[in-house]
């Protein structure tokens, strides 16, 4: 039977208001893997708190809905115990840059071979409109009654400083690309973070045509190894460019861990030890 | 056999103490191996200092013909390196004991009423290998000497020890054992103890309580660790990071405790046994995943290694503090279990068992130990491999076997049949609340697992019929633990006439039972219980413990009197408190002093009838 995207959706109807830019990530998601082929009894689905933390609920995945901010740490437990599985990651930019934001270098390094959709709102949706670390300086916001007074972090810039072995932006108005990109970042072995900007319509602090005109697909002649241009891109703030920024191959954890369990028993004539033996070096 | 175990032939112990860097701590190991390899019990207690060179550092060995259950109150021999190793352990010297010293820098005071041993550790050192550093192994020699330890067979543990380090390294330390040896013959003292053995097959490990949970893990059927290095619980770390990787099971350092915990759900929610090793700071942080463990009722083992708090505390001591953080200390009612192993063949066994509970009841258990237990050394009689029970799909709550040398249980989670996966309910209601849980790749078994009150299948569901079900559901699961529990026959030592009664937890068995013993022998009946499961609390046992008593002593190592509370709130009685908070085991002779004064206590306002 071939696979469909319905194959993907739960039997719960997402919560989201009408015209949120989440629906498209969804959808767009579920395409990605229906294209893939991937069986949804192989995929884990690890979302944080959030309106975008709801996202495992729609997913006919075996999902994790978690704790605020710990959705990537508690993914790449999953992925490091069952290599076999497809583990994808959700979060908003509160859940991945705020509370949960010093796990993003550790798993940047350890190049856990997961896929992170980081939804990028500007806003914190679900406690109602407050400023998150992306909101643009000067906005009002209800924790910002006279407006924002820190500079926004740079999701892009920072990702490539902690050597993501793959970073990528999209928006939830780039169905097509995203579709790709996600396909991609799938495929890829090791860390893969799409920053998808995706408008919240009843906070909007990025409205559906900030996007519009902010988006501009990245230069075809990128090479996206070369971590200098892509900083450069990165840190253009009259644009937001859309599309692969950096991409390269490394060894992923789960390459390091068999390689951890190769290197502890070539001590022990290449084979494993058995808890008898284990226990008996210690008489 | 009762009177075996206060009295025993062979009962001593030996004290080294030192700098820091003096290697105090080595030789005092690889003494206690050697003694591990004869027919007696050997137990080690160590306290290193904060500082990483420098400050005060000790290691105490008990040797005996019989089970030992705690470091002992006083010391037969002392050996000591410097002035403020002398200074600081000579009021715990015996009547008669030996001080085996350097006189080139300890000045001793020869009124005592002991035997003088002196020894120019640093003077022969410099001789055998041309610096001071090889004083242990001289101290390890001449020890060896004393006690009539076979010379092979300290050879070899040095050989074992240092054999990375290059045949010069190795050649050295044979010149120092050597010089070690010599001085102690040409001493003429009596030689109370042997130490000899020709018996190459060992019964036992000689483990510390740290290495004890940590082997226990893997025999458990653990194959993911993850962690953060706290004191004291890193050895339990870094002997899993070790370890792991041999029997191919995964081992990572994360980050912090947060995403050491996050990691653990990951794992346990693809269907792996998981572990992470954590002290009382590394607890508090894990709180609210905990939370999230209980709510999604996935297993999982966390062992806190109690230290001194609060705050950074006392990192290097001991004490029993975390115990109300651990039973409720999150937001929200969130069931787990807590185990207490009281020995350090019981950090063995009780976390075999913590994984079997957290397995077949789909909860975290909090193990419960403490740096004096965590860093004690004793000799674990090896399980009998031949009767592993591994049990699957294992739905019927009949009571736990407590794995035993003799016997072990592995217990692993129920998954649901090929017909339940049809319509699958993840948080299906069942009489003892345990639904049966799928693993990733069973085709059928998606759902979702939410930190949001959900329903049967895992969809949110705030109704309150429904949270007031869910929560029942999960605190059933606890209920019927307890029920298991209470079918364990009911456990204390002591006589059933006496009418003073002592309870205590975790690592203080060994000094109670001690306390018994000295009780008895002036005449004071006592009747000790010690509970291994500390919540859900084996109700019946402690009832059928109480009944009769006049009067009750709790004894714990902190200030306010944790378990106490819980014993008073549960049971409606009013015991004496025994609290020890200086950062250190309490002794025999503490828990006695206080025995004895309750014995002679007849003001009626202090005696509870039951
Ligand atoms: C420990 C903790 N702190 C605070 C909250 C409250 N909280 C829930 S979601 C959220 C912010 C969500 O913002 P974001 O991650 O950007 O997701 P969005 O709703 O915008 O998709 C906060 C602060 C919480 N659930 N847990
Ligand atoms: S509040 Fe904003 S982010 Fe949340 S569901 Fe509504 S539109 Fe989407
Ligand atoms: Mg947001």
């Amino acid at each position: 039977m071939k696979n469909t995207s319905q194959n993907y959706k739960s039997a719960i109807k997402p919560v989201w208001c009408p015209g949120c830019g989440n629906y498209a990530i969804l959808k767009s998601l579920q395409k990605a893997l229906s294209e893939l082929e991937i069986e949804p009894e192989n995929i884990v689905t690890v979302s944080g708190i959030g309106c975008s933390g709801r996202f495992s609920h729609y997913m006919n995945t075996y999902s994790l809905h978690g704790t605020h901010g710990r959705a990537v740490p508690t993914a790449l437990g999953a992925k490091a115990a069952r290599p076999d599985l497809t583990v994808l990651c959700v979060g908003g930019d509160g859940d991945g840059l705020g509370i949960g934001g010093g796990h993003i270098p550790h798993a940047a390094r350890k190049n856990v071979d997961l896929t992170y959709i980081l939804i990028d709102n500007r806003i914190y949706g679900l406690t109602k409109g407050q400023s998150s670390p992306t909101t643009p300086i000067d906005k009002r916001t209800k924790t910002s009654p006279y407006g924002v007074y820190e500079e926004p972090l740079n999701a892009i810039a920072m990702l490539l400083a902690y050597d993501t072995s793959f970073i990528a932006r999209i928006s939830s108005l780039q169905m097509k690309e995203m579709v790709e990109i996600l396909k991609e970042a799938i495929n890829h072995k090791g860390f893969s973070v799409i920053n998808v900007m995706s408008p919240c319509v009843t906070f909007p602090v990025l409205g559906y045509d900030t996007v519009r005109d902010l988006i501009k697909p990245i230069p075809e002649n990128h090479d996206p190894s070369d971590k200098l241009k892509a900083m450069q891109l990165a840190y253009d703030d009259t644009k937001l460019y859309t599309g692969i920024f950096y991409k390269v191959q490394k060894p992923t954890l789960e390459d390091n861990l068999n390689k951890q369990i190769e290197d502890a028993v070539s001590v022990e004539d290449n084979q494993k030890v058995t808890v008898e033996e284990l226990l008996e070096k210690y008489v | 056999m009762e009177k075996k175990e206060f009295k025993s032939d062979v009962d001593f112990t030996v004290r080294i103490g030192g700098e820091g860097g003096d290697g105090v701590i080595s030789c005092g190991e690889l003494f206690a191996k050697a003694a591990a390899r004869t027919e007696f019990h050997v137990f080690t207690y160590i306290t290193y200092p904060a500082e990483m060179r420098g400050g005060f550092s000790m290691i105490q060995i008990r040797v005996r013909d019989w089970t030992i259950y705690s470091m002992g109150s006083e010391v037969d021999y002392l050996v000591v390196f410097n002035q403020e190793a002398y200074d600081n352990t000579i009021s715990d010297l015996k009547k008669g004991g030996m001080i085996i010293y350097d006189p080139d820098a300890v000045e001793v005071d020869e009124s005592l009423d002991a035997v003088f041993f002196p020894v120019q550790l640093t003077k022969l050192a410099n001789e055998a290998t041309g610096y001071d550093l090889g004083k242990n192994v001289v101290a390890l020699g001449m020890l060896g000497s004393l006690f009539n330890i076979s010379k092979s067979v300290l050879q070899k543990l040095i050989k074992d020890r240092y054999g990375s380090k290059g045949t010069s390294v190795i050649e050295k330390n044979m010149s120092a054992l050597e010089k070690g040896y010599v001085e102690g013959e040409k001493q003429s003292i009596e030689k109370k103890f042997h130490l000899k053995t020709e018996n190459e097959k060992p019964t036992y490990m000689m483990l510390s309580g740290n290495e004890a949970v940590a082997l226990g893990a893997i025999a458990a059927g653990c194959r993911f660790v993850a962690g953060y290095p706290i004191t004291p619980a890193t050895p339990i770390f870094e002997t899993l990071t070790k370890l792991m990787p041999k029997v191919g099971g995964r081992a990572i350092q994360m980050e912090d405790e947060i995403a050491s915990i996050s990691a653990l759900i990951g794992a346990s929610f693809a269907g792996e046994k998981v572990i992470t090793p954590t002290s009382g700071p590394g607890l508090q942080l894990m709180g609210e995943q905990l939370n999230l463990a209980s709510m999604l009722e996935l297993p999982m083992v966390i062992v806190d290694v109690q230290r001194g708090g609060p705050s950074t505390g006392l990192p290097t001591k001991t004490e029993q503090s975390d115990l109300k953080f651990a039973i409720y200390g999150t937001a929200g009612e969130s069931p787990r279990c807590i185990l207490a192993p009281t020995s350090v063949e019981d950090c063995f066994y009780q976390t075999i068992r913590a994984f079997n509970i957290a397995e077949k009841y789909q909860m975290p258990v909090i193990l419960l130990t403490d740096q004096s237990i965590g860093y004690r050394k004793a000799t674990v009689k090896i399980p009998d491999f031949s009767h592993i029970v591994e049990i699957f799909k294992d739905n019927v709550l009949r009571s736990s076997l407590i794995p035993s040398a003799e016997r072990m249980e592995i217990v692993t989670r129920v998954i649901p049949e090929k017909e339940e996966l049809e319509g699958y309910k993840r948080f299906k209601f069942t009489e003892t609340g345990v639904s049966p849980v799928s693993v990733p790749g069973m085709e059928g078994g998606q759902y979702v697992a939410t930190g949001l009150a959900h329903n049967e299948v895992g969809k949110a569901d705030y109704s309150p019929k429904n949270h007031l079900e869910m929560t029942r559901k999960r605190f059933k699961k606890l209920k019927y633990l307890s029920k298991a529990f209470d079918q364990n026959p009911p456990e204390f030592y002591g006589s059933v006439d006496s009418e003073i009664g002592i309870i205590g937890w975790g690592s203080t068995e060994g000094a109670i039972r001690e306390a018994r013993y000295l009780a008895e022998e002036k005449g004071i009946m006592v009747r000790h219980l010690h509970p291994k499961e500390i919540s859900p609390l084996p109700e019946k046992q402690i009832r059928h413990f109480l009944v009769g008593l006049k009067q009750i002593i709790v004894v714990e190592e902190n200030y306010t009197g944790q378990f106490a509370h819980f014993i008073k709130a549960k049971f409606g009685v009013h015991p004496i408190e025994l609290h020890k908070c200086e950062g250190s085991p309490i002794s025999s002779r503490e828990i006695m002093a206080v025995i004895e004064k309750v014995a002679r206590i007849t003001d009626e306002e202090h005696i509870t009838e039951l």
